[in-house]
């Protein structure tokens, strides 16, 4: 079997939601062992909602769709952190591990005693990351946020919208993506240092500044040309026409681009709309660039008839960058993603009702040391005894001792699962339809079960 | 302050947006990132609007002096065999090679990974495509709006009564820079450790998707497909509301809810009995958002945003334009931006590092290069080249 990159490296995470899980987890895919410390009391709120059918019986906690997208492959260990037990416990995991990464306030992190300079106490060469919402200093660092509001902050949203609209925002956390990429990459790189220097360090993430350094265009423009940018919807400030188009079907759209006057007669042609090829409205760029709301009324009229995908292979045959929205079960089934392998079926604990599922892996392939999901994510507390017998040598008395304490446990101690059932969502417009026969059609292409 | 990445030695064969980000992560905090640039043109980033003054000079675009911060210029035509023969003597003395050609174009020009690592078997070599290098749509033709669709973050991103939306500018690209930068260390690391090279694929379309919370697994887990954004739901909308002087995301979180944010808007309206339960409010979802925007628009953004903070639970977003980032008190106080001046650009402040490191530093040492600014450097004082081989390899326009 080929080795692993992140082989030897050991990672304790104290993390919630994204920003942090999804940069470890990666970490793990590569090979890391990562270790989530987590609370009884205080669960990551990704495992109080969005269960597996939604089933909220038994024990819900360990069925949670994000709590396993962003924890596959690594180990839990359940510590109260306000007894004095737990607290040194996590100390004595960091003195054996290499990285120690979180992201709560910096208050939070503060009050338990966790900071960069008490881990060096118990181990001198760690590297700490901290991930927060706006950076450990300055006026703003005591602010909690999600990535909702980092993007707003960022600038980006700022020039993100329709044209005659507010700011705008994916419906998803967009930035913490953002900043636990940029994570993965400062982790590396301290690493890599401590590789040559043997010393540790810690890295601040502000998540707002990940973003804002992904979104220099407008902010550059202000700085040598004093604009300030707004929201242009789908248009790029030079290509003409791009956007996205209506297709045949319930909610289906093609995105397009012409860059040149070639792709835009190539463009003509599959829709058959020849004539507009010789009229001067649309004679170069600089002319499509002016009369874009008119193209753009005139393209959709064309496309309406196209199946998204027709249009996609047509359009690319011709050398015209095009591509149909995919949605969310266009994505899983699309045939490109799965020749290459993207999406890895992994199976989750017997008893646990949730059958083998296909995953999104990594943005990444590694020819010498390809990654893989080496296991589902785990139960609460599922690595209690192997971490603190095997790692820390605690007997097994002391184990059951730190249990009967309420030091460890593997159920939660407090808060209530949120069931939203798909009949709410349609009916609030957050999903655009479900499929009964989900089981049957995930199983025929990927297989399980 | 000495950088995370020194003495890493970086081959940067990337243009536009993704590669450079990629060369330009490691360049900041460290590596030395020789550029390979096409003898004339250069990188057609070169030609990328805004330019400094509004001035199309291949020595101004604010996206290319953005993404090219502490990087060495060399030109060189790498199709030529006098060019192709440089590009390996090169490649040689590379820890790293990164590219974001198309995946037919480097193995046309016989510098596949194969080849390369053929001179150089330790080599991490990463390569940044639209689609990877392999599979059904690896020679599809590609912009950042076509990724945003066949990655799926497009669906689920603007109003559900509209058309599908991206975000501006050229977000797909940075994203995949970023990813790249990431893989690039870990291989690095892995060589390190092993002394194994290899060739990492990273494909634009896969770095998006790897980033869509339970979009693939809303489906899996219970058959439903995530839409773009409902316009009324009677709840708080996870997205920018206008208030009297811009807008704000109002967020109620970890357990706070709607209570919280009667009290905190303090509006009667909103204490309706009607509008006590999450049914009622999405019965009434017309009324409850008309008062919802009535209210937001009687404040003030920042004072809003202030007073949220200071509530358990509330945490909302403040959205800023350029003008009030670069007035923002806690970039000011965290030096965000850092002045660079360049030659021909002049003067400016740019946006800076992403995080911070305590032990070792992020720096712009020099400004993004001038097309070709680095060729005697690298060819005559590094490679033993003569000055007369260079002009003479000038002239005929291979360097």
């Amino acid at each position: 079997m080929a080795g692993r990159a992140l082989a030897g490296v050991r990672v304790v995470e104290m993390g919630q939601l994204i920003a942090i899980p999804f940069a470890t987890k990666l970490m793990a895919d590569m090979g890391a062992e990562v270790i989530r410390i987590e609370s009884c009391a205080r669960m990551d709120g990704y495992r109080m909602a969005g269960f597996y059918k939604q089933d909220a019986s038994g024990d819900y906690w360990n069925r949670a769709v994000n709590f396993h997208e962003q924890n596959r492959g690594k180990r839990s260990v359940t510590l109260d952190l306000t007894k004095s037990d737990g607290l040194e416990t996590l100390l004595d995991l960091i003195a054996v591990s290499d990285v120690f990464a979180e992201n709560f306030t910096p208050r939070v992190i503060r009050n338990f005693g966790l900071d960069y300079e008490d881990l060096r106490k118990v181990k001198p060469d760690i590297v700490m990351v901290s991930s927060t919402g706006y950076g450990h200093s300055g006026p703003w660092s005591g602010f909690g946020a999600i990535g909702y509001g980092t993007e707003a902050a960022s600038g980006l949203a700022s020039v993100t919208g329709y044209a005659d609209g507010p700011p705008a925002i994916p419906e998803l956390p967009y930035a913490d993506y953002t900043a636990g990429e940029h994570t993965v990459f400062a982790i590396m790189a301290a690493l890599m240092r401590r590789a040559v220097t043997g010393r540790g360090q810690l890295i601040d993430v502000s998540q707002t500044q990940t973003l804002t350094a992904t979104a220099p265009d407008a902010l550059m423009d202000y700085a040598f040309n004093g604009r300030v940018g707004a929201p242009s919807g789908n248009r790029h400030r030079v290509w003409a026409p791009q956007g996205t188009y209506r297709c045949a079907g319930e909610d289906r759209w093609i995105s397009l681009t012409v860059r040149s006057d070639d792709e835009w007669a190539a463009l003509c042609e599959t829709l058959d709309r020849r004539e507009w090829i010789g009229d001067p409205r649309f004679e170069d760029g600089l002319a499509r660039l002016g009369s874009h709301d008119r193209l753009d009324e005139m393209i959709s009229e064309a496309t309406r008839a196209w199946d998204a995908g027709k249009l996609q292979a047509a359009l690319q045959a011709v050398g015209v960058a095009a591509g149909a929205a995919l949605d969310g079960k266009g994505l899983l089934f699309d045939e490109h993603l799965n020749e290459r392998g993207f999406f890895e079926v992994v199976e989750h604990a017997e008893g646990s009702g949730v059958p083998p599922l296909p995953y999104a892996s990594r943005p990444w392939k590694f020819g010498a040391t390809p990654g893989r999901i080496d296991h589902a994510a785990p139960s609460l507390g599922e690595h209690n005894e192997d971490a603190l017998g095997g790692l820390l040598g605690f007997s097994t008395e002391r184990v059951r001792e730190m249990e009967e304490a309420g030091v460890i446990g593997t159920a939660p101690a407090g808060g209530l699962p949120r069931v939203e059932s798909n009949d709410t969502l349609m009916a609030q417009g957050r999903i655009v339809r479900w499929e009964d026969d989900f089981e049957e059609q995930t199983r025929a292409r990927f297989g399980g079960g | 302050m000495s950088g995370a990445l020194d003495g890493i030695e970086v081959l940067d064969l990337t243009h536009h947006v993704a590669g450079p980000y990629c060369t330009k992560l490691l360049a900041d905090f460290g590596a030395r990132v020789t550029k390979v640039e096409r003898p004339g043109s250069g990188d057609p980033a070169r030609r990328m609007g805004p330019f400094a003054g509004d001035d199309p000079h291949s020595e101004k675009s604010l996206p290319f002096l953005y993404l090219n911060t502490n990087k060495r210029s060399a030109t060189l035509d790498f199709k030529t065999d006098t060019g192709r023969a440089l590009l390996k003597r090169m490649a040689a003395g590379a820890d790293l090679v990164v590219e974001n050609f198309r995946p037919r174009s480097l193995p046309a020009a016989r510098l596949s990974y194969s080849e390369l690592s053929a001179v150089n078997p330790s080599v991490v070599m990463v390569s940044i495509s639209n689609f990877g290098q392999t599979g059904p749509y690896r020679d599809f033709e590609a912009t950042d709006i076509v990724e945003y669709a066949l990655s799926g973050i497009q669906y689920i991103f603007g109003d559900n009564d509209r058309e599908p939306l991206k975000h501006g500018f050229d977000q797909a690209q940075y994203k995949a820079g970023t990813d790249a930068a990431a893989a690039a260390l870990i291989a690095l690391y892995h060589r390190a450790m092993t002394g194994e090279g290899q060739w990492v694929d990273v494909s634009i379309q896969e770095c998006i998707a790897t980033g869509l919370r339970d979009t693939t697994s809303a489906f899996t887990y219970t058959g439903a497909v995530k839409w773009r954004r409902p316009n009324e739901t009677g709840d708080l909308p996870r997205s920018p509301v206008a208030t009297k002087d811009g807008y704000i995301v109002p967020i109620a979180f970890g357990g706070a809810g709607w209570n919280e944010t009667v009290e905190f808007l303090g509006s009667d309206a909103l204490r309706d009995e009607r509008f006590s339960t999450a049914e009622g409010r999405m019965e009434n979802a017309a009324e409850v958002d008309r008062i919802l925007r009535e209210t937001f628009a009687q404040y003030e953004k920042s004072d809003l945003f202030h007073r949220a903070n200071r509530v358990r639970g509330l945490i909302y977003g403040l959205v800023q334009d350029s003008a009030e980032l670069y007035e923002n008190p806690q970039y000011e106080h965290r030096g965000y931006f850092v002045e660079v001046d360049h030659p021909i650009a002049g003067k400016g402040r740019y946006p800076g590092a992403p995080f911070g490191m305590s032990d070792t530093g992020w720096s712009v040492r020099s400004h993004a290069p001038l097309l070709g600014q680095h060729n005697v450097e690298v060819y005559v004082e590094e490679m033993g080249l003569s000055m007369d081989e260079l002009r003479r390899l000038t002239a005929a326009g291979v360097v």
